[in-house]
């Protein structure tokens, strides 16, 4: 590591300090300083414009040497010398601002275009300081509000800070306007999520419950349908063997239970002179001797023989006979279609909890506040087409012919590390002419109200959409903005 | 916003087509093969051997600066007419045209600058056998010899040139077609007719009497005529579904040329091949026929979207052109008696000294038109460079800001886009000049029209970039949307103005608007009236810093033959067929004459074109077309560019990144590095790619990309001088090294592959960009025995004749300036070149082993054409004897400038003890300097003097003061 010893003179004492300070200490220094203030150019200023005014006023009397900020100034005492900033060369303090680059990082060059690499403060009194690139010093274009940096161009650079400085307050108070409703806005959604979340909660716990009824439920009916298979295999064998009398038991003990409804006779009975018509409920009825239903037996009794014989009605199917085999094997049947019916409802309750699940997995924000936005739909016209957004679910665009393309279904959250929940990604969208398939990026903006603001589509198939809502608004922002008035 | 398909159902079902044929490569089934082409097949198959054509040498006209000849065919005893003429500046010109065509033959218009002045020829001796004629003052002679008709040139007991030395020299001459109706009730009323006139001739016409006696082959000929056969092809064609009615029948030529003494012959562009045109006996011929090839391949003949029938033979000795004037369909076949030979074998003979001379012949063939050759006879390159200059003229003088970075994109979706792209490159301090709008920002592909929705206020977009003193272009194709609510449609289809189709009618074709026609540009009339479109309040929404990019302009026709127009159209008493690949040039130079026209003559235009022809470098810019994203595509970038600037269009570049397809970002960043260094800078890419601005890819590759633009910049003084010198004498900015070091044998003998990889701006500038994936370093041949070159990033020196290995990073570009030249550079990188106008100048001088130095210092204004008035400043730096000084190169030249000298610095120096500057008005005075010993890099601190002054730089040494004290 390369040492370098900078010498400076202390105004108080009339005397040289001499530093030894590493080179790359300096230079570290140098550019952390550079880097905070262009951090803080970069990031939302709007509300530094009151700090730096104040700074301003402090130190504006003193400021002789061009382009640089006050923190700056201690490096540019007059003196007989200078020292780059860098340390690395000392140079006669008349070749500051010659407009002809001697060091390396450029500071000895501020006020001028000299330094490839050199910077040039614009101080924009009533508006908020930031640094330019050397290069735009007298190159004809007005950068900084105050004109500063074209002193000597033909550009006649107006100082604008002042209507600046009013729009950007202006600008800067409806923010804070918005931030303040969006934020008020946000707790009620928030709050609203909760409950929502709560809500979704007890839905789940509910088919949970359901679905557990239907398991047991299930048990049950498996073992009767079990039961009732090997109810009918015996029948079956006893059949076989001849055994008529332990089959009529059989066959009595399986059945007994059983009657006939009019459903039934109206499904299985037809009249032979018109097959396609069904009986009707007053006919059907009427076979079974008025009553609703009617005891197997009864029924044998009195009805099968009319039917049988067959001369003006028939039963319909002969794989559902009424005599013959016995009727516990309808009981198999019966108890199967059953089984089925419970197993198609345990499903579908598995389905929702599961769905239900899936949802709730999804992350609304530390606090729910994006669970409103689930099963919620946003459109917005854009020249000839209608864009959808549905958090959590899909995007989609529709032409004026009706056509509906998809751009992507819910992907993930994809912000900054800081703040994760300020973009949203949905792919596997419609697939695209050249390979891929379309892909929507969604960026959250804080507003008062709900709504889709802007699509674009920068490249073939990869859409970008501005969506602004209250539960964008970050607390931190506003914490920021009042810090910086302070 | 919209999905490809919606916007693009016109095209979508041709693109389908293609697209379903071969994803990644031309198809090449959409385009003729010489086999496919009749003529081509015709001319082709008729092999070297006695040629029937004999020289009638009783014919012979010799004026002081025209000799006529005729010539005829033994066969069918078809006349024609040679003439010769030479050409001021050691130029041979040869036309041969039919002695009495059917009806006349096209030839072609408006390349040639003016009628080239001639120079006396004389007689030198004469006999039954041929004739010997002297070529000026020179000792060149040409002799014809006339059984079989033969044209060598000779200086001293060289021969430069033969030409139908193989006897292929074929003439189809027009004829009519014997198997109609028509043709029959013609020649029986012709026979009738001329029996009729001998009878009564005798006595009113005793002339013509004169001639048919003249012309006792004239009753041979018809009945010789009826026996020759008529083959397939020659009266009508069918490619794929296209059919071409050939009205004409055949009218194919075909000449060759032997060049004895001659390996390696260049030019002939446009192809995606290596700089040296390979032989071609086993493979197609060389095509010139302009065409929208999409995605081409890499590395072979296959005609693409410019033609320029130029080619250059070049040895140790000498240098010499071929100019084919000839714009139709042509066909070039290169073959060379050392083409099969390895790198031993020539050495062997080399040692051996056995080698048979090397000769290579070459054989053109076009479809139709006359034979009006021009031979440039050098001898230097520069030499070639100035005769082709003097019959097409030199590339046009750019603004200087054309110059600078482009960016572009199909497309720039509205005018916000355009806006945040700008803002883009001032954020991350990156320069650029030219923001470029696509077919998307017009209204519906209509030409000279906004989307209004997209481009609802385009002034004030125009306006928002002129604040930053940059510009636009905007396109604007040859292809019409036909549509009756669109104004430039129907005025050109009320004025007539359209091409036509066989049956007359205007002609359709399909293209980006769907249904669409095409002006007629061959009519100076129509030229006229579209560059009368281009003035401000005609073409709205249009301001002095938007400029015009024509594309599509072979014509482009999306259903046509070849995906070009039908040759059977009509432009008045010419078919397509004659004409086709003027098209293109036609279109650039209306284009260019509006953009001049709507100042008042003012400014200089910037156009850049797809198509082009010879000549068209008097008219702007032109690019590689569709290239793709791939490694392949940069490396042939660079042969492409240098074929084109051989051939006088310097003015070339290719699309920055691939124009199909995604580059990696190493491709990319490597992509910009060399486009950085070639003369015409634009970044472009397809509209399914995803977006690729600088910044899209990290920091450090934002930082990479940002380092070669600003190293563009800085040479933009450099740059501009180099086309102003481009614009003077016709030399290429973009050179091979074969010209430069043109006695370097070790180059020309192995042709090392480093030919073709390398590139030298200017004669100055060496440059060999990576173009290789994952490079770890290159090799570069750095030429001159006698000549030091040092790099311009490290100032490190180094020997010329050596191949150099230069390890290299991702930063790295390899660039070495010649160690005596002196070059001026712009250090302060400004958002654009305009911001730059006042900067000061940095001279890096490099001094030779004879420690002296020399370079030039051009300065104008930058856009106008006020340095034809004589305003600009051009100066002389030259660095000898320890005194680097800038004298006036124009005095007569009247032109101020701010821009001052802010620093020299001076490689190879040694340390002085003083250093004095004294200006023009007698002062003297000290300079600060820097002496950096390890590179001997000597820095003159702000000597400060006037760019346009007279001043010199003494630099005292320590063993000169003590001569001085004793």
């Amino acid at each position: 590591m390369r040492h370098v010893t900078a010498c400076f003179r202390k105004r108080k004492h009339g005397e040289f300090k001499c530093l030894s300070r590493s080179f790359k200490q300096v230079l570290a220094g140098f550019y952390e300083t550079g880097r905070r203030e262009f951090t803080v150019l970069d990031s939302d200023m709007r509300f530094q414009v009151i700090v730096a005014a104040v700074f301003w006023s402090g130190f504006v009397e003193s400021r002789k040497v061009r382009g640089i900020s006050s923190s700056y100034k201690r490096f540019y005492k007059e003196r007989k010398s200078f020292l780059c900033i860098d340390g690395s060369k000392i140079i006669p303090f008349e070749q500051v601002n010659d407009d002809y680059c001697d060091c390396e990082d450029g500071s000895d060059e501020p006020g001028t275009s000299a330094c490839p690499r050199g910077r040039f403060y614009c101080t924009n009194l009533g508006f908020r300081p930031h640094y330019i690139p050397s290069s735009r010093v007298n190159d004809g274009i007005c950068d900084c509000c105050d004109a500063s940096d074209e002193y000597n161009s033909p550009a006649h650079c107006q100082n604008t800070c002042w209507n600046l400085g009013q729009k950007e307050r202006a600008y800067v108070e409806g923010q804070m306007r918005t931030l303040d409703e969006g934020l008020r806005l946000k707790q009620q959604l928030i709050e609203e999520g909760v409950l929502l979340w709560r809500e979704k909660q007890a839905q789940l716990r509910e088919l949970q419950q359901v679905a557990e009824d239907l398991q047991i439920k299930l048990e049950e009916h498996r073992r009767r349908k079990h039961e009732a298979e090997r109810l009918k295999e015996q029948t079956l064998k006893a059949l076989e063997a001849g055994d008529s009398g332990k089959g009529r038991i059989l066959m009595r003990s399986c059945c007994n239970p059983y009657s006939i409804t009019v459903d039934e006779v109206k499904t299985k009975v037809v009249l032979v002179h018109d097959e396609e018509r069904l009986l009707s409920e007053d006919e059907a009825l009427g076979l079974l001797g008025g009553g609703h239903q009617i005891d197997l037996t009864k029924f044998r009794r009195t009805l099968w023989d009319v039917l049988t014989r067959g001369d003006s009605v028939k039963v319909r199917s002969i794989s559902l006979h009424f005599q013959h085999p016995p009727r516990c094997f309808f009981a198999a049947e019966w108890e199967a279609t059953n089984l089925k019916k419970v197993e198609e409802a345990y499903e579908t309750v598995n389905m929702e909890i599961s769905d239900l699940r899936k949802k709730l997995a999804i992350d609304y924000g530390t606090d729910w506040e994006f669970l409103f936005l689930n099963s919620q739909c946003y459109k917005l016209k854009v020249y000839e087409y209608i864009y959808t957004l549905c958090p959590f679910n899909q995007v989609t665009q529709k032409n004026t012919a009706g056509t509906e393309v998809s751009l992507g279904t819910w992907g993930m959250w994809a912000g900054t590390p800081k703040n994760q929940y300020s973009q949203m990604v949905y792919e596997n969208g419609e697939p695209c002419w050249q390979g891929g398939s379309r892909t929507t990026t969604v960026t959250l903006t804080c507003g008062t109200e709900t709504a889709l603001r802007s699509v674009k589509e920068p490249s073939k198939c990869q859409y970008i959409m501005d969506f602004q809502t209250p539960v964008a608004c970050q607390p931190v922002l506003k914490q920021r903005g009042i810090h910086s008035e302070l | 916003m919209a999905s490809f398909t919606e916007r693009m159902v016109p095209v979508l079902v041709l693109w389908l087509a293609v697209c379903l044929a071969e994803t990644w490569a031309v198809d090449r089934g959409n385009f003729k093969t010489c086999d496919q082409s009749a003529f081509c097949k015709r001319q082709r198959a008729l092999k070297p051997g006695e040629s029937p054509y004999r020289a009638l040498l009783e014919t012979m006209e010799l004026t002081n600066t025209r000799l006529t000849l005729q010539l005829i065919n033994d066969n069918n005893k078809v006349r024609l007419l040679l003439e010769l003429y030479r050409l001021q500046g050691n130029i041979t010109r040869v036309k041969i045209n039919e002695l009495k065509p059917l009806k006349p033959r096209y030839e072609v218009p408006d390349v040639l600058i003016r009628e080239p002045p001639t120079e006396p020829l004389s007689l030198l001796s004469q006999d039954e056998n041929g004739v010997v004629l002297s070529l000026g003052s020179e000792s060149q002679r040409v002799i014809i010899s006339a059984r079989p008709f033969r044209l060598d040139i000779m200086e001293g007991s060289d021969v430069l040139m033969s030409l139908n030395s193989r006897g292929l020299l074929t003439f189809e001459h027009l004829r009519m077609r014997k198997d109609t109706f028509s043709y029959k009730v013609t020649s029986t009323v012709a026979s009738v007719w001329d029996n009729i006139k001998r009878v009564f001739s005798s006595q009113a016409d005793p002339e013509a009497e004169k001639k048919e006696e003249a012309d006792p082959a004239n009753q041979a000929e018809t009945t010789k005529e009826e026996e020759e056969k008529v083959e397939d092809g020659m009266w009508e064609e069918t490619f794929k579904s296209h059919s071409d009615s050939k009205p004409n029948g055949p009218s194919a030529i075909s000449l060759d040329f032997s060049l004895p003494g001659v390996e390696h012959v260049y030019g002939i562009p446009e192809h995606a091949d290596t700089l040296r045109l390979k032989t071609t006996e086993n493979g197609d011929p060389y095509r010139l026929y302009n065409l929208d090839v999409f995605q081409y391949e890499l590395y072979n003949p296959m005609a693409l979207y410019g033609a320029v029938p130029v080619m250059l033979a070049h040895n140790t000795q000498r240098t010499t052109g071929i100019f084919w004037l000839n714009a139709a369909e042509t066909w070039v076949d290169i073959s060379s008696n050392t083409a099969g030979k390895t790198v031993f074998g020539k050495m062997l003979d080399y040692v051996q000294g056995s080698s048979e001379t090397p000769q290579t012949d070459v054989r053109w063939i076009s479809e139709s038109g006359i034979i009006d050759v021009f031979l440039m006879l050098g001898p230097t390159p520069k030499d070639v460079f100035s005769q082709y200059a003097s019959l097409t003229g030199t590339q046009s003088f750019p603004p200087l800001a054309s110059l600078g970075y482009h960016q572009c994109r199909w497309n720039y979706n509205d005018q916000e886009d355009v806006q945040s792209v700008d803002a883009g490159f001032d954020e991350h301090d990156i320069p650029y000049d030219f923001i470029w709008l696509d077919i998307e920002h017009t209204d519906g592909k209509r030409y000279f029209t906004w989307d209004p929705h997209k481009f609802a206020t385009p002034k004030e977009m125009l306006q928002g970039l002129m604040d930053k003193k940059r510009k636009l272009v905007a396109i604007v194709d040859p292809h019409i949307k036909v549509d009756s609510n669109y104004k430039i449609h129907n005025e050109i289809r009320s004025k007539g103005f359209y091409i036509k189709n066989k049956d007359g009618g205007d002609y359709e074709g399909w293209c980006w608007p769907g249904s669409a026609s095409y002006p007629d540009f061959f009519r100076a009339d129509m030229r006229a009236w579209w560059a009368s479109m281009f003035a401000y309040d005609q073409y709205e929404g249009s301001m002095e810093n938007m400029y015009t990019w024509n594309d599509m302009n072979e014509p482009s026709v999306f259903n046509g033959p070849e995906v070009t127009m039908h040759k059977d159209t009509v432009h008045g008493a010419w078919e397509h067929r004659d004409v086709h690949n003027l098209y293109g040039f036609y279109v650039q130079m209306a284009t260019a004459e509006g953009l001049i026209q709507r100042s008042g003559g003012i400014e200089r235009p910037f156009v850049l074109t797809r198509a082009f022809f010879a000549g068209s470098q008097r008219y702007g810019a032109v690019w590689t077309g569709d290239n793709a994203a791939e490694w392949d595509h940069l490396k042939i970038s660079i042969p492409m560019c240098l074929s084109l600037g051989l051939v006088g269009i310097s003015f070339c570049g290719a699309d920055v990144g691939g124009f199909f397809k995604s580059p990696s970002t190493e491709l990319l960043v490597r992509w910009y590095q060399t486009g950085a260094y070639q003369p015409f800078f634009r970044a472009h890419a397809h509209l399914d790619t995803p977006r690729r601005e600088p910044w899209l890819f990290g920091p450090e590759n934002t930082a990479l990309i940002r380092e070669a633009v600003r190293q563009r910049y800085t040479l933009l003084p450099y740059w501009y001088q180099q086309f102003y010198h481009a614009h003077r004498t016709g030399e290429p900015i973009m050179r091979p090294l074969i010209q430069l070091f043109r006695k370097g044998r070790h180059v020309l003998k192995l042709s090392v592959p480093l030919m073709f990889f390398n590139s030298a701006a200017g004669r100055d500038l060496l440059v060999h960009p990576v173009t290789e994936e994952g490079a770890r370093g290159v090799t570069a041949y750095l030429p001159g025995k006698d000549t030091v070159w040092f790099d311009i990033h490290t100032f490190q020196k180094h020997n010329g004749a050596q191949n150099l290995y230069i390890p290299v990073t991702m930063s790295s570009i390899p660039v070495f300036q010649r160690g005596g030249s002196i070059i001026p550079r712009k250090v302060r990188v400004r958002r654009s070149s305009t911001c730059m106008e006042h900067d000061p100048y940095t001279l890096y001088v490099a001094l030779n082993l004879q420690r002296t130095a020399e370079g030039e210092l051009y300065i104008d204004d930058g856009h106008t054409f006020n340095y034809e008035k004589k305003e600009f400043i051009h100066r002389r730096l030259s660095f000898a004897k320890n005194i680097l000084s800038s004298v006036n190169l124009a005095p007569d030249a009247q032109f101020t400038t701010r821009s001052w000298i802010e620093r020299v610095v001076i490689l190879g120096a040694s340390k002085p003890s003083k250093v004095t500057l004294q200006t023009a008005d007698g002062q003297d005075s000290q300079l600060e300097f820097d002496f950096d010993a390890s590179m001997s890099v000597l820095t003159l601190r702000k000597p400060g003097m006037n760019a346009g002054a007279d001043w010199t730089v003494m630099l005292q040494r320590l063993l000169n003061l003590y001569k001085h004290l004793s």
